[in-house]
């Protein structure tokens, strides 16, 4: 995959001695070192870990606990209705965060791509929603969404709307979907790079054609920079799936150990793992939930890379001089 | 995946010096932007107006007294510029201290895992080692890994090692670079001409020599660029810190998010408002001041922060 980046050193390192190479060789182990051994202790010890304890009973403190095969994923998959019911909110609620994110950051890239005035301002006060640290993103939407005091009630009690509990069932569900869609700016970001690098002879030559606004950008743009919008889309999803931090803090959790005060409805997969390791103390089979979600969301990954591959325009000609 | 991020990577704005196609591209846009009509910039000031709203509230909120926030929309359109919340959010809980903890913990986690990344990213780029492309995609997939999904078997792993409460975790993070950040070091390494380190080897420099003194000063803007988002990622890291610290040595994040309750346990919530923006704006101030910068990096690997 890197052939064409590495080529050049590898050529030069050709023309040089054994020794030299072998010596190349124990530098790169030398500087790479301490990645391969976080990345040993850091990533494969704790997942792996995570697989032995899921094939235990450990409560996370009795130091009685013993082996029990695969029973813990045999019970989530036949009869937690709760592990299924929170995955199927939380792909509903990828399903709908993740397109409207995307296309809602194009949609502003392409705002901000035109020549508006204060553009650098605007272009921040986009940006911004999507650096602010989550803690403080979740009072300020607590805010919003207070049931007496918030702006949301205010709004619709002008067009003669009831108050609306936001935080609680059924809402906190699409609360949590607002406050998500609030940050869509850092995709902006990315579409906004990828915007600035369609070659403009393209969509000329489009609307000299007679193409308007809409065509070029449904035929042109969105095909140029589709590779972008496709990581996005990746990236989003893996990145929606996990989500778990949010849903806690939305709920006013005072405590890290209250967790189990998160509104049913918005009790994403994650917030149900983390229930069973913090409230109910089941620390094998929140491992073995761990486990199952991890192995979903690779299979997940590698179908859509196999799917990508009909979506996605790669430029391969053109892509040289840049 | 691979592929997809190499081509992303075609897109990155952090750039070795000699090239310069950031003039070329400031034209490309004036040229492809004709002038803005009425629709655009009604659609401007919607979204604006979406985007922008919740920090007017909050810095609303953030100087209402009790009664004028639960009086809704009125009391706050009235508020009077009363900084007492302020006082309150700094006095009530230990904010020197927790401010304080954030810092080291953000400092550390900058350094140790800019200083590592550097030189993950150099051998990657410029040394040739067996197995090497396999660990480079490594470096990639754990990019894709849920990081969730790895951070509580690490948290059981923590505390039988009796990490749990300590800086350490931070310092082993650290220690060992972010893949991300290994990333962009490595983008930016690769494209650097090889003639440099040819006259250097010429010349008798090992690569120690030649990391340090030629490859590390070009490198500026991607240290910087990296010493940026990993101050800002601890900074505004939530689950870490409340699963691995305990209540007197956690960052501020963990203070401001549980800190702000009365005796009952009920949020305040002007006082929360009050000490959200101060503890948010130290992250804005940095984006806006190195937004630039920023932007190119997020766009080099498009991962978002």
């Amino acid at each position: 995959m890197s052939s064409t980046t590495l080529a050049p050193v590898a050529a030069a390192g050709d023309t040089r001695g054994r020794g030299w190479r072998r010596y190349r060789s124990r530098t790169f182990y030398l500087f790479a070192s301490p990645w391969i051994i976080g990345f040993v202790l850091l990533t494969l010890a704790p997942i792996t870990y995570a697989f032995v304890v899921s094939l235990t009973n450990f409560d996370g403190v009795s130091p009685i606990w013993r082996f029990i095969g695969f029973r813990n994923y045999v019970e989530i998959i036949t009869s937690d209705p709760g592990a299924w019911a929170s995955l199927i909110r939380t792909i509903v609620f990828t399903i709908i965060v993740v397109p409207l994110s995307v296309a809602g950051g194009l949609a502003l890239a392409l705002l901000v791509n035109r020549r508006i005035r204060a553009r650098g301002v605007v272009r921040a006060i986009f940006f911004v929603p999507s650096v602010v640290p989550v803690v403080a993103v979740a009072i300020m939407w607590r805010l919003i969404f207070n049931r007496d005091a918030g702006l949301l009630n205010l709004i619709i009690g002008w067009f003669g709307a009831d108050k609306v509990t936001w935080l609680a069932d059924p809402y906190a569900f699409y609360a949590l979907i607002i406050m998500t869609l609030w940050g869509l700016g850092g995709g902006m970001i990315i579409s906004l790079a990828a915007l600035q690098d369609v070659p403009v002879e393209l969509e000329e030559a489009a609307r000299i054609d007679g193409a308007g606004n809409w065509r070029v950008i449904r035929h042109i743009t969105i095909p140029m920079i589709s590779p972008v919008l496709y990581f996005q889309v990746i990236t989003g999803i893996i990145s929606t799936l996990q989500m778990l931090v949010q849903p806690l803090l939305l709920a006013e959790t005072s405590s890290i150990a209250a967790s189990a005060n998160v509104p049913q409805s918005s009790t994403l997969f994650m917030v149900e793992v983390y229930n069973e390791f913090f409230y109910n103390q089941r620390f094998g089979y929140g491992s073995a939930m761990l486990w199952i979600f991890f192995v979903f969301i690779l299979l997940l990954t590698l179908g859509l890379q196999r799917l990508s591959k009909r979506f996605v325009f790669y430029q391969v000609a053109a892509g040289g001089d840049d | 995946m691979a592929t997809l991020i190499e081509d992303v990577r075609t897109r990155a704005v952090v750039r070795p010096p000699d090239e310069a196609p950031r003039k070329r591209r400031r034209r490309l846009q004036t040229e492809s932007s004709r002038p803005a009509g009425v629709g655009t910039y009604i659609a401007v000031i919607i979204a604006v107006g979406l985007f922008g709203v919740p920090f007017v509230w909050i810095l609303l909120a953030s100087i209402a007294s009790p009664t004028q926030f639960s009086q809704g929309a009125e009391g706050l359109l009235d508020v009077s510029w009363d900084f007492s919340n302020y006082i309150e959010a700094v006095t009530r809980i230990n904010f020197g201290a927790y401010t304080m903890n954030s810092i080291i913990l953000s400092t550390i986690s900058a350094v140790l895992s800019t200083a590592t990344s550097a030189l993950v990213g150099f051998a990657f780029a410029r040394l040739r080692g067996k197995g090497q492309n396999f660990l480079f995609l490594i470096v990639v997939a754990t990019m894709m890994i849920p990081s969730i999904v790895l951070l509580i078997p690490t948290y059981i792993l923590f505390s039988r090692m009796g990490l749990v409460g300590t800086y350490w975790p931070w310092v082993l993070w650290g220690l060992a670079g972010l893949p991300y950040l290994i990333f962009l070091f490595r983008q930016f390494f690769t494209a650097i001409p090889l003639e440099l380190e040819d006259a250097a080897i010429i010349d008798g420099c090992g690569w120690w020599r030649i990391f340090f003194t030629i490859f590390l000063p070009l490198a500026k803007p991607v240290i910087l660029t990296s010493l940026l988002l990993s101050f800002t990622w601890t900074w505004g890291d939530y689950l870490a810190p409340a699963l691995l610290l305990n209540y007197d040595n956690t960052t501020l994040a963990v203070a401001t998010a549980s800190g702000y309750l009365d005796p009952r346990g009920n949020g305040l919530p002007t006082i929360q408002a009050a000490g959200a923006v101060l503890y948010l704006l130290p992250v804005v101030i940095i984006f806006l001041f190195a937004q630039k910068q920023f932007m190119g990096s997020s766009v080099s690997s498009g991962v978002k922060g």
